[in-house]
């Protein structure tokens, strides 16, 4: 899997760097020159300790944030603002409380511009098809306060996916799950993200953990970060073949790359614990 | 250091700038109209800043809002001495809750100016009915927000007490009080607030039922010059003098609580 | 609710609680009318009996509920008003800063000056009638809403509206689909403060300058030095107040469901 010249990468971040001023000290950096370069249809994981800065670059993939220096492009066009080609899932879902299950699926298509060329047909059956991918059929007249954690990932995701967005950038989507659901989950994920298909065919997901064996059982490569300040350290190629299931975690090479991910920021963990 | 320091001061002089350009702007739009098309009675900015250096030299406004605060401090005192204990009370033991929550619940709704007139007719038009009306208003809040505030204990705190052998007194000395202070502080400025609407009108009420004399107060300062001297200017005088002192207590309570309890934010 | 543990618990919480809630007032009655018999001023306090026979009286021509709805008409009118004043306004505070910072010092600097302060400089503008009422009682709702607006908007999570960001939502539709319906709990609870405000200013307002009304008919029958007319009526002050919080409380539970889950 060698990098592509002909075709440009989907994202490509390039020399981001993210200060903030603090009154009576010196700045802040919180990222300092990120540059990577991600491919269509790649499941591209950052890792790293608190702190270091993960959820400032997918902020600014997201044009939630904009970098104090360096670019973010999507397609050769720079990220200045969000927008439904980079659909967004927050790690406690920020589901609308307001609405059900079938209303937060169908919001973005309702009043944004992704729905724009639907009618309520057509709509409506995008919506109920997408609850239907992500295993909620049933539960679309439940409100969010009803619903397990499980299930409310499940609708963030579906929400997320109505849109059918170009990228997918995930902030710790699976943090407030508990051991078990977080696998199945994860199975979920691959499942719903197509990782039986080719990646022209499949969406560019970059997705942030900070849970090891999660970034490596998910993905094509992790991007390794550091913190204080928040920098790319290195990026490790997965080549664990897809698709993906419960024997992929047994075995050796599953093990051997974890270990390897971990030596990379195991100082930096133990270092952040005593801060 | 200097810089950052430079910058505060600079962010506060363009906060007031912008804050007050809407008074300023409003205040002179009054003046210049009121001087052109109002009658010689019209209240005016101007004339106001005047009647207030009168009142405030001649002694007459800080001896109404001393008379009022007066009561509101007597009236606050005697709610506080009841309220407070028996909130604590009612918080800590449920069975006391239950056989008194009912007469406190029936009363609550029932504001302290709708109990003015019974007030009047048991204790006359004096200070006494002021001080009256003002405890029952300041009552509700404290009891209110000392029962929650003894509810509220958290309950390991209890049990940790308990585990440590210490008997129900002790127990609700250091351990339900302390806790409950928070509350009790809330309980505390809201009544205060409420109790200084109360007085202001009362006296008002009373002033317009038992005429010129007798009460006294800010409020009833107010209704005479409504009334008899009709002097707009110093009406409002008073209405400021009235928002200020309310600001001026709410402030001086909230800095008392944070000196007593730095560990509660409000 | 297990009954045998519960001993004494046999009925429904509900229910005890409601006998609970009556012998407490029987014990209260109990003593007032031992107290009225011992002072023995009918004047001064009356036996519960007579406040009782002077409230049906009162009920039965129907004189204590002309009062009671002429009242609340007002309040509906100061609460409608209030709410089309400081509701938007809340809105423009809340999402604005710039909006925020120029308004909001005039705003703090009459805030503290409360409705009832009002009331002489209102008089002379307005005359006694019903005008006097019901802008004491709009002024009195207009700050509680105005500031429960503000903090209700700037409470909303940021995530709710960067998720429709990030939808390529418009602003305008981020403000009436999300903003609105996410404030709204909070909203709720500053109006049953509003309410609460502006019923107390009802009264203080009637008393002093309104041909009618129960805070009128209190003092008309205070004049009169007729006690159980004047306690039927703060009776009936209480009993509405307490209504038109109930109101609010179940409004706030019908439009925000989702809240009520949490508490």
């Amino acid at each position: 899997m060698g990098d592509s010249v002909i075709t440009p990468p989907k994202l490509r971040l390039d020399g981001v760097g993210k200060r903030y001023p603090v009154a009576g000290a010196p700045d802040t950096v919180a990222v300092d020159n990120f540059s990577l370069d991600v491919r269509q249809g790649e499941f591209l994981v950052i890792v790293g300790p608190s702190g270091c800065g993960k959820t400032t670059v997918l902020n600014v993939l997201a044009g939630l944030d904009t970098p104090t220096s360096g670019t973010a492009s999507i397609d050769d066009r720079v990220i200045t603002a969000p927008g439904p080609d980079r659909g967004v899932m927050f790690q406690d879902y920020a589901l609308f409380p307001w609405q059900t299950v079938h209303g937060n699926v169908e919001f973005g298509l309702r009043y944004g511009p992704a729905g724009a060329n639907l009618d309520q047909a057509a709509r409506e059956q995008r919506v109920r098809h997408t609850i239907q991918l992500v295993g909620l059929t049933g539960s679309e007249t439940k409100y969010p306060h009803q619903l397990s954690g499980g299930m409310r990932q499940r609708v963030a995701l579906a929400r997320l996916i109505a849109n059918e967005p170009e990228v997918l950038l995930m902030d710790e989507p699976l943090a407030a799950l508990d051991a078990q659901t977080r696998i199945v989950l994860q199975d979920e994920m691959l499942r719903i993200w197509g990782q039986d298909r080719s990646p022209s065919e499949r969406r560019t997901v970059v997705f942030i953990t900070h849970a090891i064996d999660e970034a490596v059982f998910l993905s094509d490569r992790v991007a390794v970060m550091t913190a204080h300040p928040g920098r790319l350290k290195e990026i490790v190629d997965i080549p664990l073949p897809r698709p993906r299931g419960d024997a992929t975690r047994a075995l050796p090479q599953f093990q051997a790359l974890t270990q390897q991910i971990w030596s990379l920021i195991r100082d930096e963990a133990y270092r952040a614990a005593a801060a | 250091m200097t810089a950052a320091l430079d910058s505060r001061t600079e962010r506060w002089w363009t906060t007031a700038s912008v804050g007050l350009l809407l008074p300023i702007a409003l205040l002179s739009a009054w003046q210049v109209l009121g001087t052109a098309v109002g009658t010689p009675r019209t209240p005016l900015p101007l004339n106001i800043v005047k009647a207030a250096a009168a009142m405030i030299a001649s002694g007459d406004l800080p001896a109404a809002l001393l008379q009022s605060l007066g009561r509101v401090f007597g009236g606050f005192l005697l709610a506080a001495s009841l309220a407070i204990p028996l909130g604590l009370l009612m918080g800590y033991s449920r069975s006391v809750e239950r056989n008194l929550d009912p007469v406190v619940e029936t009363f609550r709704p029932i504001a302290a100016i709708a109990i003015l007139p019974l007030a009047i007719l048991w204790l006359g038009t004096g200070t006494s009915a002021a001080v009256a009306i003002v405890a029952y208003a300041a009552f509700f809040p404290l009891i209110v927000n000392a029962v929650a505030g003894a509810k509220n204990v958290n309950p390991t705190l209890l049990r940790a007490a308990a585990t440590m052998g210490l008997d129900r007194m002790t127990t609700i000395r250091t351990v339900v009080i302390p806790a409950a202070l928070p509350s009790i502080g809330i309980g505390l400025r809201i009544a205060m607030g409420v109790g200084w609407t109360a007085i202001v009108a009362a006296e008002l009420a009373v002033g317009a039922k038992a005429g010129g004399g007798g009460s006294g107060g800010i409020g009833q300062m107010m209704f005479v010059f409504y009334a008899y001297s009709i002097e707009l200017n110093r009406i409002i005088v008073c209405m400021i003098a009235v928002g200020l002192v309310a600001l001026i207590l709410d402030r001086m309570l909230r800095a008392m609580m944070r000196r007593l309890m730095p560990w509660a934010i409000q | 609710m297990n009954a045998q543990t519960a001993g004494q618990r046999a009925l429904p919480d509900r229910t005890w609680g409601a006998l609970v809630y009556l012998r407490t007032m029987l014990v209260f009655a109990v003593v007032w009318a031992l107290v009225a018999r011992w002072t023995d001023n009918p004047i001064l306090l009356p036996s519960p009996l007579t406040v009782l026979d002077a409230a049906v009286a009162l009920a039965r021509d129907l004189e204590l509920f002309e009062h009671a709805g002429i009242s609340l008409g007002r309040m509906v009118v100061s609460i409608s008003l209030a709410c089309v004043l400081a509701i938007p306004l809340g809105l423009a505070m809340g999402l604005n800063r710039l909006f925020d910072r120029i308004v909001d010092p005039t705003l703090e600097v009459l805030r503290p000056i409360s409705g009832i302060a009002w009331i002489p400089l209102a008089l002379f503008i307005f005359g006694i009638g019903n005008a006097l009422p019901v802008f004491i009682m709009t002024y009195a709702a207009f700050f509680p809403i105005l500031v429960g607006t503000v903090a209700a908007v700037r409470a909303v999570d940021r995530r709710l509206v960067d998720v429709a960001r990030t939808m390529g939502i418009p602003q305008r539709t981020i403000v009436t689909r999300v903003v609105v319906p996410a404030a709204l709990p909070s909203l709720l609870v500053a109006l049953r403060l509003g309410v609460a405000l502006s019923w107390t200013a009802v009264v203080a307002a009637e008393l002093i300058g309104a041909p009618s009304g129960l805070g009128y008919a209190v003092e008309w029958y205070r004049e009169l030095l007729a006690t159980p007319q004047v306690m039927s009526f703060i009776a009936m002050i209480g009993v509405i107040g307490y209504l038109c919080d109930a109101a609010v409380r179940w409004l706030n539970r019908r439009l925000t469901p989702w809240a009520q889950a949490s508490r």
